[in-house]
């Protein structure tokens, strides 16, 4: 950590590792049990996800910007060694893994704690975050899967205070989380700086989950269909540049059945969710449009604004661009109360349901 | 994996039923869909629902034409409606064929307006589907009837374009390798009929690559003995509204009967499980839709009253006789003669 403390702009990219980044498959005992003996070799990651990480640390070094790397999962350490011979594999660096240490659970006889996923990433999160410069913005990433959405959302309103730290002890309560585990969490929150620093939490939905159900998150997280998507929105927000984003929709073309026309597809489906940079986005689309990465003009239902237009929406770009550098240009997203006591039944019963 | 243009507002149970149709295909298999309609009430539907979006595009129209609506004016008046939209996209290349469970006027008129006929074809041919006995294992549940009202009256060379056209459609898309063709008529013998059934008969009886097996009457659309049966729009409509309003008359007085007496409800109960094969059998929501056959591309026109799986498996017999090459087909089988 020593090394994000010299900047003065460092940004932290927080990842979930199983199902945000492996294609990992747990949803029979056959395939929970296969896990620790997968080589790194056999793991799978989600396509896309490997140019999306590698454009995230050399923009952000691009733009001077101290970079930081981080993974958190819920499988032992034990298999640890194989997931950082992925990463290494993958040519992705990492700062730093946590993993659930299971055993400790087993031992202390939390069987609870062991499916239990709200307490440990929480607190793992806050406890990370205290190595952080308070500076220091995050960006994180998750899936649809169990409870990122949740767990992520309640991290960014503790740290920026908008979850006091009673209201926080409630809402682990509610949530049924240990009791050693909520204190825990607590006395970490209560020493952290209140810093609004998680910029946008990405959701990808692995399991296809409505966009509508996470509108109760407010617009700082963005469920995001394929890691094209999540390519577009940082480019949106000057986290990545258009190599970056041409390399993962590359990617999703050649391992994924993709086509220039289901990119299209997919970018015209963000842009009616998600509020974007405009302007940015057609220099974006321009350019993959020059790669044989999004379809020529008459098959693209975007309308093509004229020469004039198009000049002017480039020069704005680009002055932009220029005059902010190191740059997150575009606004924080607006804060909005979650009400996480009744989030918390309520998603359980959600995710019970989809589970079913 | 071919482009299917959906007509997103075309139905009773329309858009909410064609967006969780057109939803489903994303999830579950390679088909491309445009979803035609409004933007405005396709776009919450569809997010609030699970979904593949790179599998779907929506193509924005301000217009549709209703079910009750006159198809001609219809046509006329609303330029931009999404049935003309979605047969624009398909004659442009940008999908392969069309499904719609609208308006069948308007989407017969949205195929002539903007489809080729293929090379000879006089007129196209509104085919349907029915449950019938079957007479063989692996035989199709289903027949092909054409042409059930796009061409009112048909002269002879019509009747054996119907008959070739509704061959290759039946070998292709439904189970049946070489499909069993037979002219609809008043009696068995091949004199019977008008001048131009006798004549197709004559026709079709020479005619090479199509297996022809004569004249059959109303009594044998019910059995298994013919695959494609052919006759002219008007009576084909005819036998179609009247097989639909059988089907209503029975299951209205299965209702009454139980209402009235105890004995009948008992009876009705026991034969629950066989009603319900007979419901499946007749379920129109499996089988998908039926083609407008004799243009260059295909449209397949869903049951007014589809749900989401109805349209959904409309869309999968689109894509699978797209796949199949059926209009290719089709007009090789039509040169042969």
């Amino acid at each position: 950590m020593e090394n994000l403390t010299q900047s003065h702009t460092p940004i932290v990219f927080r990842w979930d590792l199983d199902k945000t980044y492996l294609q990992t498959e747990f949803e029979s005992l056959r395939e929970l049990v296969r896990i620790p003996f997968e080589k790194p070799e056999d793991k799978v990651t989600i396509p896309g996800v490997i140019p999306l990480i590698h454009g995230l640390r050399r923009v952000a070094e691009a733009q001077g910007r101290v970079v930081g790397i981080y993974f958190i999962s819920a499988s032992p350490p034990q298999i640890g060694k194989a997931i950082r011979d992925k990463l290494a594999l993958d040519g992705v660096q990492v700062d730093g893994i946590i993993f659930k240490n299971q055993l400790r659970n087993i031992r202390r006889g939390k069987f609870r704690n062991l499916r239990e996923q709200i307490g440990y990433k929480l607190t793992e999160l806050l406890k990370q975050r205290a190595s952080f410069p308070p500076d220091c913005e995050e960006i994180m990433f998750g899936d649809d899967w169990e409870s990122d959405p949740v767990i992520y959302s309640l991290y960014a309103d503790v740290i920026n205070g908008r979850v006091s730290i009673d209201e926080l002890r409630e809402i682990l309560t509610t949530a049924e989380v240990d009791e050693e585990l909520v204190g825990e969490a607590c006395e970490l929150a209560a020493q952290l700086e209140h810093v609004d620093s998680v910029r946008r939490i990405y959701i990808n939905l692995e399991r296809r989950t409505a966009p509508t159900e996470f509108a109760r998150f407010s617009d700082r997280l963005v469920p995001a269909f394929d890691y094209f998507q999540t390519a577009v929105c940082l480019f949106s927000e000057s986290i990545l540049d258009e190599p970056a984003v041409a390399a993962v929709a590359q990617k999703l073309i050649e391992a994924s059945a993709y086509t220039p026309a289901r990119l299209a597809n997919s970018l015209n489906d963000l842009r009616r969710r998600v509020r974007l940079d405009e302007p940015r986005l057609e220099v974006l689309r321009e350019s993959l449009m020059a790669a044989a990465l999004l379809p020529a003009p008459p098959v693209v239902v975007i309308p093509r604004p004229s020469f004039w237009q198009r000049a002017k929406k480039r020069l704005r770009a680009l002055a932009q661009r220029w005059r902010h550098k190191p740059v997150v240009t575009a606004e924080p997203p607006a804060a909005l109360q979650i009400d996480y006591r009744a989030l918390m039944s309520e998603w359980r019963q959600l995710r019970e349901g989809a589970v079913r | 994996m071919p482009t299917i243009a959906v007509d997103a507002m075309g139905g009773d149970f329309a858009p909410e039923e064609t967006v969780r149709a057109v939803a489903q295909i994303s999830l579950e298999t390679d088909i491309d869909t445009i979803l035609v309609g409004d933007e405005a009430r396709l776009q919450p539907l569809l997010h609030a629902i699970s979904y593949h979006p790179a599998r779907i595009h929506l193509h924005h129209t301000p217009e549709w034409i209703d079910m009750a609506e006159e198809p001609k004016a219809a046509i006329t008046a609303k330029p931009k409606a999404s049935i003309l939209e979605a047969t624009t996209l398909v004659a442009s290349g940008q999908a392969d064929a069309v499904v719609t469970a609208g308006n069948t006027g308007a989407a017969v008129l949205a195929c002539a307006e903007h489809f080729r006929k293929l090379p000879g074809v006089r007129r196209a041919a509104l085919a349907s589907v029915y449950p019938r006995q079957t007479e063989y294992t692996g035989q199709d549940q289903l027949a092909l009837l054409l042409d059930v009202g796009a061409t009112i009256r048909c002269e002879a060379t019509e009747l054996v374009q119907f008959a070739l056209m509704g061959s290759a459609y039946a070998s292709r898309v439904s189970k049946v390798g070489n499909p069993r063709v037979a002219l609809l008529n008043m009696g068995a013998e091949p004199s019977k009929g008008g001048e131009a059934l006798v004549e197709a008969h004559h026709r079709l009886s020479s005619a090479s690559g199509i297996h022809f097996i004569g004249n059959i009457e109303g009594h044998d659309l019910a059995k298994g003995k013919a695959d494609v049966i052919v006759c002219e729009g008007l009576l084909g409509n005819v036998v179609l509204k009247m097989l639909e309003g059988l089907a209503e008359l029975i299951v209205d007085l299965a209702d009454t009967a139980a209402k009235e007496n105890w004995r009948w409800k008992l009876g009705l109960r026991a034969l629950e499980s066989g009603f319900g094969k007979l419901r499946d059998l007749t379920d129109y929501a499996a089988y998908g839709g039926a083609p407008i056959l004799g243009f260059e591309h295909l449209l397949i026109k869903a049951h007014g009253r589809s749900t989401a799986k109805a349209v959904a498996n409309g869309i999968k017999v689109a894509a699978k006789a797209v796949r199949d090459g059926v209009t290719t087909e089709i007009a090789a089988s039509l040169q042969q003669v």
